[in-house]
């Protein structure tokens, strides 16, 4: 439900004055998601279901990590991509094991809202764990680079995150690939790429589409834009196309379908992420590997 | 340049010590930002040490910083080392209280010798004589055949009742409130010292009143903190805020007064009275123990087992028998109670009364007198408030219902309450959750509500039932009680609530 960006062909070189990348933010979804702003943190608002789905992330994310358990004493960096009003950045800033959370957004009344949000809790005002910035991830290494400023502008180094999240983002995006290739330099090696979207099947459209926009209302309508979706085969294509990603099942790729069952909530179901919404996990090749 | 060396001084400290000196320094200028805490428990009763016990208990919520808030002074919460006497406020633990106390540590220390087993209950009917007979063989899945067999005369259903003798598991434990508290507190002690390295976490703010909850202060700009929907609890010693306020303060929860929350019910128009009794029965820790409550039109009157010769009276009755009640000499009120449990409410002469008319069970005890000081009484009432939760507002125990005590649920259900809303909260913990939010409190209202309304709707609806002496309404129950008596399945479901079974 957030929305982003995308398709920079730009490398991440250390070329002398990077040009500006070609912004290719949706301009129709930042309008669509401006007028949401208000409502990301009404407990029955457009967002409930977002906020529903939020433990599931986590206990996705910690699925993942099992592969090889982190040390709890090594804290973690953490990228929210498309973070809208900080739904799961601040969940994931109030962890134990989270050291820092950036979380960006390129539509400014979400950081807005986000922002004011993070001043209700004092435990997110403490210094660095939770950073909010409206910006694209094309641009992010501009906002993250310049504080640690030692060094001519050219060598300097892109700071990396353990773990990077892009939960309800891709089905916003109009060319995912090249996107989701721009994410990679960001990550640390043997660090989790995280998302969550919706798989392009009948059952997706008519459950997101005609369901829970037109007819139960669930969601506003026009939040989704059914034939940019993704199903889990063609981002494990991409993976695959991807030299530095591990697709191995368990150890560098993971999948979990969830279904929303009204009244009850979001409760995972196997083979369910080939017809609806679905988390997919993968991992970048450590140093060693 | 003194202050430079000063602040250099203190940035060498450990964090903790340093937040400490930040804080006294901070308060020592009067400053308005008040400490910060992520749970506040006020009322420091067994829910609330328990409650904070399972949050200190458990590796997910062992890091918040908890501060428990009580007027008294915790320390002296300590039960007579004194064998012969017994407090007058006890209460029987259900096995799965029970579980939870273990779980959390607590039961180890509790004194053993001073709790009570007990095996079986007698219920019978004051007016009709038709009577019930628990006990935990009844939890067991008899099934339908067993249950049509029991119904047919000169079965084996008189054998089967003494079948608990080879069970382990009672229907419930006798235990002195001060003996749950005081168990609470050693544990409490106990995990202080397993992690004294971080003494600020948990704070015991005993000795300490409430003098006022209100929101905190609209922040000064745009940028700062902004505790504007946080509760500030002013009390005798400064301010806290709380990420979460739980109220486990008593059925005038001035919590649940801040939080709006209302608490509809009515009053029985009835006092409990409590006491301390001796039987002429003497009873060793082998010894099955059985409880006996008698329906009688003006209310039950329960006699529940304590070690030894001892055992704990709860009579429900009138606002004017119960103040008559408390003037009688200590043999007159040991009279009154063996004619409440053994005499037809118009036959005043016991020899003219055959026990078996009466319903009385056989081996039930005469009463051979009653623990100097230990008579006391309070008024009956039920309430529930509408909800148990707001915005960064909880609540647990009477605060959030007060029950008849005729079923002895009513610290059985606050101690479930403290269960599940430390439950939910580790569970917040571990999901990243804000955990003051209705995301983590919701299913902490939402599974607690409805069972204890189910459970506060029997009781109530028995009270009522029972407080009626003649016509219909006695018919009925009384042929309702002997089908009940006789349908092990249906008894062994309602055994089986009573006891808190999952």
């Amino acid at each position: 439900m957030r929305l982003l960006i995308a398709s920079t062909t730009k490398p991440y070189t250390t070329a002398t004055t990077p040009q500006p990348p070609e912004s290719s933010v949706n301009h129709t979804e930042v309008s669509h998601f401006s007028a949401l702003a208000a409502s990301w943190w009404d407990p029955y608002g457009s967002s409930r279901l977002l906020h529903l789905m939020n433990p599931l992330r986590h206990d996705f994310l910690r699925r993942c990590l099992s592969a090889s358990p982190p040390d709890p004493a090594q804290k973690l960096d953490i990228l929210d991509i498309g973070c809208g009003g900080g739904i799961f950045a601040e969940s994931a800033a109030r962890l134990s094991m989270a050291q820092s959370v950036t979380a960006i957004d390129p539509t400014p009344e979400c950081i807005a809202v986000a922002k004011r949000h993070q001043r209700s809790d004092p435990l997110l005002m403490e210094a660095g764990r939770l950073n909010y910035l409206q910006t694209s991830i094309e641009e992010l290494h501009n906002h993250t680079t310049t504080a640690n400023s030692a060094g001519a502008r050219g060598d300097r180094e892109m700071k990396q995150y353990d773990i990077i999240t892009l939960f309800e983002v891709i089905e916003h995006i109009r060319r995912p690939y090249p996107f989701l290739s721009s994410i990679l330099p960001h990550l640390k090696p043997g660090g989790w790429l995280i998302g969550s979207t919706i798989a392009r099947h009948p059952v997706s459209w008519f459950t997101t589409k005609l369901m829970a926009e037109d007819v139960l209302g669930l969601v506003p309508r026009g939040t989704h834009e059914w034939s940019q979706y993704l199903i889990p085969g063609e981002i494990r294509e991409w993976a695959r196309r991807e030299a530095e990603l591990n697709t191995s099942e368990g150890l560098g790729w993971r999948t979990m379908g969830v279904v929303y069952v009204p009244g009850i909530g979001w409760r995972e179901v196997r083979g369910s992420e080939e017809v609806g919404n679905y988390f997919f996990g993968v991992r970048k090749r450590g140093d060693g590997v | 340049m003194a202050s430079t060396a000063l602040l250099r001084r203190v940035l060498a400290l450990p964090p903790h010590l340093r937040r400490s000196v930040y804080s006294s320094a901070t308060t020592y200028h009067g400053a308005s930002q008040p400490d910060i805490y992520d749970v506040v428990c006020i009322g420091g009763g067994p829910v609330g040490l328990s409650f904070v016990s399972a949050l200190r208990s458990h590796p997910s919520t062992s890091a918040l910083r908890v501060a428990l808030i009580d007027s008294q002074d915790l320390s002296t919460a300590r039960t007579t080392k004194d064998t012969e006497t017994f407090s007058n406020r006890c209460s029987s633990l259900t096995p799965a209280s029970l579980r939870f106390l273990k779980q959390i540590g607590a039961w180890e220390h509790a004194k053993k010798e001073r709790t009570q087993p007990y095996h079986a209950m007698d219920v019978w009917d004051g007016v009709s004589g038709s009577k019930i007979h628990f006990d935990s063989v009844d939890q067991q899945q008899t099934g339908l055949l067993d249950a049509v067999a029991e119904m047919i005369p000169g079965s084996r259903f008189q054998a089967s009742r003494r079948k608990y003798e080879v069970e382990d598991v009672g229907v419930a434990t006798m235990c002195e409130n001060a003996n749950t508290t005081s168990a609470l507190l050693q544990r409490l002690h106990e995990l202080d010292e397993e992690r004294s390295k971080d003494r600020l976490i948990f704070d015991m703010l005993e000795k300490t009143r409430v003098e006022s909850i209100d929101l905190g202060p609209e922040s000064k700009d745009k940028e700062s903190l902004d505790l504007s929907q946080w509760p500030i609890v002013t009390t005798s010693h400064g301010r806290i805020a709380a990420r979460l306020l739980v109220g486990a303060d008593g059925a005038n929860s001035p919590v649940r007064q801040f939080a709006d929350i209302p608490s509809p019910g009515w009053d029985y128009n009835q006092h409990g009275v409590v006491a301390t009794l001796d039987l002429d029965q003497q009873s060793t820790a082998q010894n099955l123990r059985t409880a006996y409550q008698r329906f009688l039109p003006t209310g039950p009157v329960a006699l529940l087992p304590l070690p030894g010769n001892k055992a704990s009276l709860v009579w429900s009755t009138t606002p004017q028998h119960a103040a008559k009640l408390k003037t009688l000499s200590r043999p007159d009120f040991t009279a009154a109670v063996n004619a409440a449990f053994r005499l037809m409410p118009l036959a005043w002469r016991e020899n003219a009364t055959p026990a078996a008319s009466t319903g009385l069970p056989r081996n039930f005890p005469r009463i051979a007198s009653v623990q100097e000081g230990s008579i006391a009484s309070f008024p009956l009432r039920m309430r529930h408030a509408d909800t148990y939760t707001g915005h960064r507002i909880a609540l647990i125990g009477d605060a959030a219902h007060t029950i008849h005590p005729l079923a002895g649920q009513g610290l059985n259900l606050g101690l479930a309450d403290a269960e599940y809303l430390a439950q939910r909260i580790a569970y917040g913990v571990d999901h990243g959750m804000d955990v003051g939010s209705c995301w983590t409190l919701d299913g902490y209202n939402s599974d607690r509500w409805a069972k204890n309304n189910a459970v506060i709707g029997v009781v109530d609806k028995l009270s009522k039932i029972y407080g009626v002496g003649s016509g219909p309404v006695v018919w009925g129950r009384s042929a309702g009680v002997e089908v009940l008596e006789r349908l092990g399945t249906l008894k062994g479901w309602m055994m089986g609530a009573a006891a808190g079974v999952k």
